[in-house]
């Protein structure tokens, strides 16, 4: 009987525990931090300590993946591409050049060996040698090695050995003495693009030393380079502060702030952050209304470019109606692009697209060359007649007495496919096709339509949208008939022999100009066949507060290439 | 007691194994897989498929759920990818935020919400009645995500009374524990009055429409016509009857509130099991939905088990042998 009575209470007291030790982890969670500068006696919380001139940034989407090798978002890219330095970087004209060493190329193309500047440190005060360099390309060849990067290293010699454990040398990579390397690419591989992999940060060899792989991760949010910050502290999906080297090799071209504080921001009130002056900068969402309100806004100077990339509507070429040109051309006169960028975007903020090329970049071809698809309901009519799918009484288009239908996949996590495909039901079913729509998350969209091997792939057409590499090379990727393979990302299962041979020659030739005119001729074949449509370039918008002076945000320069530059009043 | 206790211990084991089971199940069915989400344009299929393979998605699922039970009976949850973490130290990450707001909610839910059940029910039909019932009535139809946008801009935009983000000023230099305890509450002042509304709303409610069916009963008029006072009979004789519902209810909120309040978490960019939850399951991050659903079925099966417990104590007539 006694017992039936305390052993409630027992577990009440139980409940009340572990609320109250729930109380206290919380606390101690909040307890590091402590050892950035003696206790201040009892100030109130101010917004800025005494004379620290902190940047601050809001965004969401951060992992908590600090490391060059390994992170997989522009978020944790931007975290990295502070604290480490790379051995090139690029202008904002999307020029790469030296960032802590000089290159040569050999006469080949195949071996770039790079030079490492005079005393570069890291900021533990160790000397960056080409050890390090070396260390931090072995990492991405590693066999443990489960990051995204693998394609940096994998055309450099010896890769498969190396990776395969048979050699425990990697054949391409080859330290000269203290400040020299070379890297050494497969024959045949010489490529102007190759350049881009030397875009990962040095990592240290001796900070970074792994026995197992575990090893390496644990460090991955403990991130120590030799760039201009280091972190200081970081709360999971609260922020991350960095404060300045203080150990900078190079301490005339250090930051002149003395740090950033990266706010994880949600969407919704990334407007009102900026309004209320709880960050300095932060990207808004594209769109008419957003502009708009940041406009009203008088502490904040807009930036508004081009974004390096674009949104693409995908046919499965391999279906018997999608499979002829005049169909898709049909298809995309009947799409009122022009008017869906106005509702989606808003006016300015976007482009009808029209080649697999960003407008920035110097490939893009002369504009009056390529068929815009302006929006002509007769025209896209008279298309369908010529392919044969001719209007039947039930207002549908037959041929061979088979309806015209359409399957589009839309994933939900943008609000511009389902904009798209609401336009499209509405006017494609006046041209006769009958549309209909399944809406899904992106990984289910990405895993019936890319993931398939050709043949199995169960869609009509998917929207997606990609950004870009500052490379207009497009080997691999949409256009490429060697993606068309399961997991590739070609899913219109569309080839072209001779546009192939385009990208083949664009690839290796070394003479920009000469590439220039491969890619502008290969753009205008896509521009004609459109297994994808380029449906929109859209704009980007970073609104940034007036007291941050200096700070470049454009098509090819991300915030943290000028953040050695920027200064606050 | 002891016995039934413990039978139920036993009987839980099957039943989270059901669960796990039936998640595995269901993640198998989604379509697409945690690298389908990297896509580098420059990685090629081959390399994909080696990721895949390093993730141990190759293996069947069946195996993988036998591999997984496994693992965890040895305490491993497994290794989340975005994170590149183990999952236990993932949720022990951002589970000290939502245990914090969970547990303040909990607390002025409780104490509000009941106390405010029972005036209610006393004086039914009174002033206060009325006021109380509107107030819940607007406390339960109002949309959190509304209310907590509507706070920000009016506290943290208007006013800048509050913080607009975050548990922490991450420039706060002060070492004392006072002000650091003061710069916390402070920013989860607005997200715990957003989750406060509803939860209080729904205890005042449950409550007073308990207390209304006890007080309407017979022993309470026999209580009455005894001419104890109105306190006795509220406090002591319908109060305990009107409880075994909020027991239930109490069971139920628990493991909900901890399972993170996924619109208040966001709005508030709260670092809670809500938010990296949905993250986990767009980003097909099964370990760390596994895990954080297991942590979710447990606390659920433990407190389903504490309720039974709790009626044998409100209620006598309640035996359990």
């Amino acid at each position: 009987m006694r017992m039936r009575k305390l052993l409630p209470l027992f577990l009440l007291l139980m409940m009340a525990a572990v609320i109250i030790t729930g109380c206290t982890q919380s606390s101690q969670t909040a307890a590091p931090q402590a050892d950035i500068e003696p206790p201040a006696d009892d100030e109130p919380p101010a917004d800025e300590p005494k004379g620290e001139q902190i940047l601050r940034y809001g965004a969401s989407g951060f992992n908590g993946i600090f490391n060059p090798i390994m992170f997989e978002n522009i978020y944790d890219g931007y975290i990295s591409n502070i604290i480490f330095e790379k051995l090139i970087t690029h202008t904002p004209e999307a020029e790469f050049v030296p960032a802590i060493a000089e290159w040569s190329l050999s006469e080949d193309n195949l071996t770039y060996t790079f030079t490492l500047k005079d005393g570069i440190k890291f900021s533990d005060g160790t000397d960056l040698t080409a050890k390090d360099v070396a260390f931090t390309y072995m990492t991405i060849a590693h066999p443990s090695y489960d990051g995204p990067n693998a394609h940096a290293v994998s055309n450099l010699e010896g890769y498969e050995e190396y990776h395969g454990k048979e050699t425990e040398t990697f054949e391409g990579i080859q330290v000269i003495d203290e400040k020299n390397i070379s890297f050494t690419f497969k024959d045949g591989m010489a490529a102007p693009a190759n350049i881009e992999c030397f875009d990962y940060g040095i990592m240290p060899s001796d900070y970074y030393a792994f026995e197992t792989w575990e090893d390496f991760l644990a460090l991955i949010d403990k991130p120590m380079g030799s760039g201009i910050m280091t972190l200081d502290s970081y709360e999971p999906k609260q922020f991350i502060l960095l404060k300045n080297n203080t150990n900078y090799w190079d301490p005339e071209n250090g930051a002149q702030i003395d740090g950033v504080l990266i706010n994880e921001v949600p969407d919704e009130s990334i407007l009102s952050a900026l309004q209320a002056g709880q960050i300095d900068f932060a990207q808004i969402s594209s769109s008419a209304e957003n502009l708009e309100a940041a406009k009203a806004m008088d502490n904040i100077n807009i930036s508004n470019y081009i974004g390096n990339g674009y949104t693409f509507m995908c046919f499965n070429t391999t279906k018997p109606s999608l499979g002829d040109v005049r169909v898709r051309q049909a298809l995309m006169h009947a799409l009122d692009r022009e008017s869906f960028i106005k509702v989606q975007y808003g006016e300015g903020l976007g482009a009808v697209g029209m080649v697999p090329i960003s407008p920035a970049s110097w490939a893009f071809p002369d504009i009056s060359e390529l068929n815009p698809y302006s929006f002509d309901m007769e025209k896209a009519a008279q298309l369908m007649d010529e392919a044969g799918w001719l209007m039947g009484p039930d207002g549908y288009r037959y041929k061979d007495n088979q309806k015209l239908t359409l399957s589009w996949l839309i994933y939900t996590e943008a609000a511009w496919p389902g904009t798209l495909s609401g336009m499209a039901a509405d006017t494609w079913k006046q041209l006769g096709v009958d549309l209909s729509i399944e809406l899904m998350d992106g990984n289910s969209v990405i895993a019936r339509t890319i993931g398939p091997e050709p043949g199995k792939k169960d869609f009509d057409i998917y929207a997606l949208g990609f950004s870009l590499e500052i490379d207009p090379d497009p080997t691999g990727f949409l256009f490429d008939d060697d993606a068309c393979v399961a997991g590739g990302f070609n899913a219109s299962g569309y080839k072209n022999s001779e546009a192939m041979d385009l990208v083949r020659a664009g690839k290796i030739e070394f003479d920009m100009e000469k590439r220039a005119e491969i890619y502008k001729e290969w753009a205008k074949i896509m521009n004609e066949e459109i297994p994808h449509v380029i449906i929109a370039y859209r704009s980007e918008i970073w609104g940034i507060n007036k007291r941050v002076n200096d700070m470049l945000i454009d098509t090819y320069a991300t915030w943290d290439l000028s953040l050695k530059n920027v200064t606050l009043d | 007691m002891r016995n039934y206790i413990l039978r139920r211990i036993v009987q839980i084991i099957p039943v989270f194994l059901g669960i796990i089971f039936i998640l595995f199940f269901i993640f198998e069915q989604a379509p697409g897989t945690p690298v389908s989400n990297m896509m580098h344009p420059r990685m090629t299929p081959e390399q994909k498929a080696e990721l895949e393979e390093k993730l141990g998605l190759d293996i069947p699922w069946y195996k993988r759920f036998i591999n997984y039970i496994k693992e965890a009976a040895q305490g491993n949850l497994g290794y989340s990818n975005t994170h590149k973490k183990p999952v236990a130290e993932v949720i022990k990450d951002y589970s000290g935020p939502t245990l914090l707001l969970a547990s303040v909610s909990l607390i002025i839910s409780i104490s509000v919400g009941i106390p405010a059940g029972i005036v209610s029910a006393a004086k039914q039909y009174s002033i206060t009645d009325n006021l109380l019932t509107v107030v819940s009535l607007i406390g339960i139809s109002i949309p959190s995500f509304f209310f907590g946008l509507l706070l920000l801009k009016a506290f943290a935009v208007d006013i800048q009374l509050f913080p607009l983000f975050g548990l922490k000023d991450p420039l706060l230099m002060s070492d004392n524990i006072f002000d650091k305890t003061k710069d916390v509450a402070w920013h989860l002042v607005l997200p715990s009055i957003v989750l406060c509304l509803n939860s209080t709303a729904s205890f005042m409610r449950y409550t007073r429409s308990s207390m209304l069916e006890v007080i309407n009963q017979d022993y309470i008029r026999t209580a009455r016509a005894k001419g104890l006072k109105e306190k006795t009979i509220i406090y002591r004789h319908a109060f305990r009857n009107g409880m075994l519902p909020i027991i239930t209810l109490l069971s139920f909120w628990i493991p909900l509130l901890l399972s993170g309040a996924v619109v208040t978490e966001s709005i508030f960019s709260l670092p809670g099991l809500g938010k990296i939850s949905v993250e986990a399951a767009m980003a097909r991050n099964y370990p760390l939905i596994l895990g954080i659903n297991s942590m979710l079925a447990i606390l659920t099966l433990i407190s389903s088990l504490v309720a039974d417990i709790l009626y044998a104590a409100a209620d006598p007539r309640i035996r359990y042998d």
